[in-house]
This record gives C-alpha cells, sequence and structure tokens, in this order.
C-alpha cells in the first residue's frame, strides 16, 4: 500500500513544482552564472586564453583586447582561478535572456 | 513467419537514440540487431587538440548523469601517468561528490523503469526526491550536472562546514523518502507483475556476456569495483556490494534500490572520516607511458585508457563504458520476450547512449 499512501499525501501539499515566470527562485551562492571581467589591473598576459578550455576567450596583447564568447563558455572557472590579476571572477547571476554573443572589452588608448 | 519491427531510434522510452530491430514470431522476440551511432561526437579524436587539464572538462561532458564519476575516472588515470599522490581530503570530496552522483542517477532510473510500465506517479515520485540531491550538488560545486570537483592533482573545490551540513540535511531526508520509494519497488503488486521472471539472465550467462555493474550484481556475481583495489579509500568507508541472486528485471531494480541506500551510508562516513588538509597538489610537466584506471560508475565499470608522449597533449584517450558491456547481455536475454516488455528490458540495463558512443 505503499503508492497509495503517497499518492493521499501528495493530494494535501503545495505542488513540487514553481510557477516559474512568477515564482523565480534566486540563484545559489556558490551557482556559476556568469563570467565578469574587470579591465583595470589587466596586463593582457592571455593566460586565461591559454586555459580555456573551449576557446571561449581571445585576447590580443597589441591591441589590448579581451573577447569572451558567451555561448561557448562552459563555466568551468579554469580563467578565473589562472589570472595573476585577480581581473576576472565569477557571479551567481545568469546571463540575462537576448544577451549579446561577445562581452568585446577595448581598453582605452593611454597618451604616450 | 517472422516480422521485423524497428525499435528506436525514437522511442517514448528511450532517453537517448538507440536502434534495435526486433525480429518477431506473432509477438515473441526471437532476435534483436542493434544499431548504435546516432550521437558519436568523437571526443575521442577531439581531446588532441586540448592539454590533460583541459580534457578533464570533455570527459565529464560524454554522459550528462554519470559526469561527476567519468571526470573522476579520467583525472585518477592522468594522476597514475604522474606517479603523484593526491591529498586525503581530495580523495573523500571525490567520493562524496560521486556517491551523491550515484544517488541522483540511481533515482532518475528508477523513474524512468517506473515510466517504462506505465507508473507515472512513481516516476514523478523518483524525479521529485532526485531534485533534492541535484539542489545540494549545485549548491556545493556550482553547476547542476557538471561538476567539475575533480581536476588533475586533486579537488577543484573544498568543503566548506556549511555544505557539509547541507549534505547531512539532505541525506536524512531522502533516505526517509527512499523508504518509501523502496515499498513500492519491492513490494508493490503492478511492478512484481511485470517485472518478476522476466529477462532471466543466470550467474553463468552474465558473466560470460561480460555484464557489468548493476545488471551482473542482480545475477548474483558478487563484483564491484569499489571493493577491488583501484578504490582503496572505499575499503576505509566500509563498503559491502549489493548482490542479488535472481538475475530477472525484478532483482536488478533490487540492486538499483539498495545500493541507494549503500550511497548514502558512504557519504555519511566519507563525512564523519573527512581529513583537514590541502585539496590539490601542484602538477608540473607532461605525462609520459601508458595507464589504465577502472572506477564502478552507476550503470558500471568504466574503464580509462591512456597515453602521453611527452607534450600536454595526450596521445591517445580510450574509454570503454558500462553500456557497451551491457548491450550484448540485452541481445542475449531478449529473445522470448514479449514485444510489450521489451521496452522494460531494454530499461534494465540503464542504456546510456551517449556514454557508450562518446
Amino acid at each position: 500500500m505503499g503508492m497509495l499512501n503517497l499518492i493521499i499525501a501528495n493530494v494535501s501539499k503545495k505542488p513540487a513544482t514553481r510557477l516559474y515566470p512568477f515564482e523565480i527562485r534566486a540563484p545559489f551562492k556558490e551557482f556559476k552564472g556568469r563570467i565578469i571581467f574587470d579591465p583595470a589591473n589587466c596586463i593582457y598576459c592571455g593566460i586565461c586564453q591559454k586555459k580555456c578550455p573551449p576557446d571561449a576567450i581571445k585576447v590580443t596583447k597589441a591591441e589590448k583586447t579581451w573577447e569572451l564568447n558567451v555561448f561557448r563558455c562552459i563555466m568551468c572557472t579554469e580563467c578565473v582561478g589562472g589570472c595573476p590579476k585577480d581581473c576576472i571572477t565569477i557571479s551567481n547571476e545568469r546571463p540575462k535572456t537576448g544577451a549579446k554573443e561577445y562581452i568585446k572589452n577595448v581598453a582605452p588608448a593611454t597618451p604616450k | 513467419m517472422t516480422t521485423v519491427i524497428p525499435f528506436g531510434p525514437q522511442h517514448p522510452v528511450l532517453p537517448e537514440p538507440v536502434s534495435l530491430k526486433l525480429e518477431l514470431d506473432n509477438d515473441v522476440v526471437i532476435g534483436a540487431l542493434p544499431s548504435l551511432g546516432y550521437v558519436h561526437r568523437g571526443l575521442e579524436k577531439f581531446i588532441d587538440t586540448k592539454d590533460y587539464n583541459q580534457t578533464t572538462y570533455i570527459c565529464e561532458r560524454i554522459c550528462g548523469i554519470c559526469s561527476a564519476l567519468h571526470g573522476i575516472t579520467y583525472t585518477m588515470a592522468v594522476e597514475k601517468l604522474f606517479d603523484v599522490e593526491i591529498p586525503e581530503r581530495a580523495m573523500y570530496i571525490r567520493v562524496i561528490v560521486g556517491e551523491l552522483n550515484r544517488v541522483h542517477s540511481h533515482l532518475l532510473w528508477l523513474g524512468l523503469f517506473a515510466d517504462g510500465f506505465g507508473f507515472e506517479s512513481l516516476f514523478y515520485e523518483c524525479w521529485k526526491y532526485r531534485e533534492a540531491v541535484l539542489d545540494v550538488l549545485e549548491k556545493i560545486t556550482g553547476n547542476r550536472v557538471i561538476h567539475s570537483i575533480s581536476k588533475v592533482g586533486g579537488a577543484s573545490k573544498d568543503l566548506t562546514k556549511e555544505h557539509i551540513d547541507l549534505i547531512l540535511k539532505m541525506l536524512d531526508t531522502v533516505e526517509s523518502q527512499v523508504k518509501d520509494l523502496e515499498k513500492v519497488f519491492i513490494n508493490n503488486y503492478t511492478v512484481k507483475q511485470r517485472t518478476v521472471g522476466l529477462a532471466t539472465m543466470s550467474k553463468q550467462l552474465a558473466y560470460e556476456a561480460g555484464t557489468v555493474g548493476p545488471t551482473l550484481r542482480g545475477s548474483g556475481v558478487h563484483s564491484d569495483l569499489r571493493e577491488e583495489a583501484d578504490w582503496d579509500i572505499y575499503k576505509d568507508l566500509g563498503f559491502k556490494a549489493v548482490v542479488e541472486k535472481d538475475g530477472d528485471c525484478y532483482s536488478r531494480t533490487k540492486v538499483r534500490v539498495f545500493e541507494l541506500y549503500e550511497s548514502i551510508k558512504l557519504i555519511r562516513n566519507a563525512i564523519s572520516k573527512l581529513p583537514n588538509g590541502e585539496i590539490a597538489t601542484p602538477i608540473k610537466g607532461s605525462p609520459t607511458g601508458e595507464a589504465i584506471m577502472r572506477t564502478e560508475q552507476p550503470r558500471g565499470e568504466v574503464v580509462y585508457y591512456v597515453k602521453g608522449n611527452g607534450t600536454k597533449n595526450l596521445e591517445r584517450l580510450k574509454i570503454r563504458t558500462p553500456t557497451f558491456a551491457n548491450i550484448p547481455s540485452l541481445l542475449l536475454t531478449l529473445p522470448g520476450i514479449k514485444l510489450a516488455d521489451v521496452p522494460i528490458v531494454v530499461l534494465t540495463i540503464d542504456p546510456c547512449i551517449s556514454c557508450t558512443e562518446r
């Protein structure tokens, strides 16, 4: 009679699912949501590009650009751990729906 | 007169595509011809372009259900190439995440199996309980399915006190829920009618067909890699393999239900013995030589063969997955089964086709 008890118990309980678009669960603290790049300290060494398993990051030292392909990124956090200047962090928020495929960061030209 | 009926590649009970051409005499199967290759991704070749650290992430993506154990087995194989001892804490963390992975995999299978014979409410019940395990895995590793807990040289994330409390709390509820499920799977009239005496495989046949995992243990063969030499850690945790004698679909189901308790016990023991210290040793250089690593996945024994050639990229990676070993036994047990029972028999080997085809 195990199953009948379960079914009767379920009738009196709330549904196990959420009404998704109206009821959104907050992301967990440890959740790997998206990569955030802070260009302030970046030395454009390219270690993140070398470590990245899906080749989602492209860094050019000459032009000082840092580019991430959001659609290729697998949130492995190899770049976060590998960055010598701690420029890359991971946030627990997902990219917004309709996010652009590339996040490109070009350093402003500094006067010589 | 015989009729040939295609079972799959698209079939309601199959989560992944595999095609079986069933030769029927009236509605009794007299032969089956499998054809694989619908989800082949060429991952064993793909690793040519990645270094040995990056390959961990590829190996984890071989399968969406037993992902943790694929990653763990691969990293252990590469550690054999480097001949390094990894910190004990990392080993324990691997065991905890690996066993949590097994709990969710078995709950998933029990649900799919219940769905296979039309027991929909039991299916939803199993998957509801599985969700709690997945939530905890997401909280401790950061991802729901691909956990990336293991890296070459140790573990990639530490378990904090908070995480341990979460796991223990979840285990208490899941254990009581599994007890409810056990009553249904073991005693329920419907389940018994559909599974007892179906597709019986003798001990001899199971051994000779080369089956692995719960399929083999369901036929009375005492073989679990967690008890054997490759993973010494399980001996300290008091692991005992679950073996059932009958060899039919019912006893294979029983093995998986009782393995849930065994996994829960292992996680509790691992947490109580969790040593302090480092979680990873730094590894430098490039691997050379060959190594073989075998571990027990939810579906059975997985074999990883790795060969290094002194560069960052491995020269060869060969994976023998449990479903690949279980398919011959399926073909041997199908003759004599009625067409209506074929989905249940196919499901009892717990087919994971993405693993098989890599």
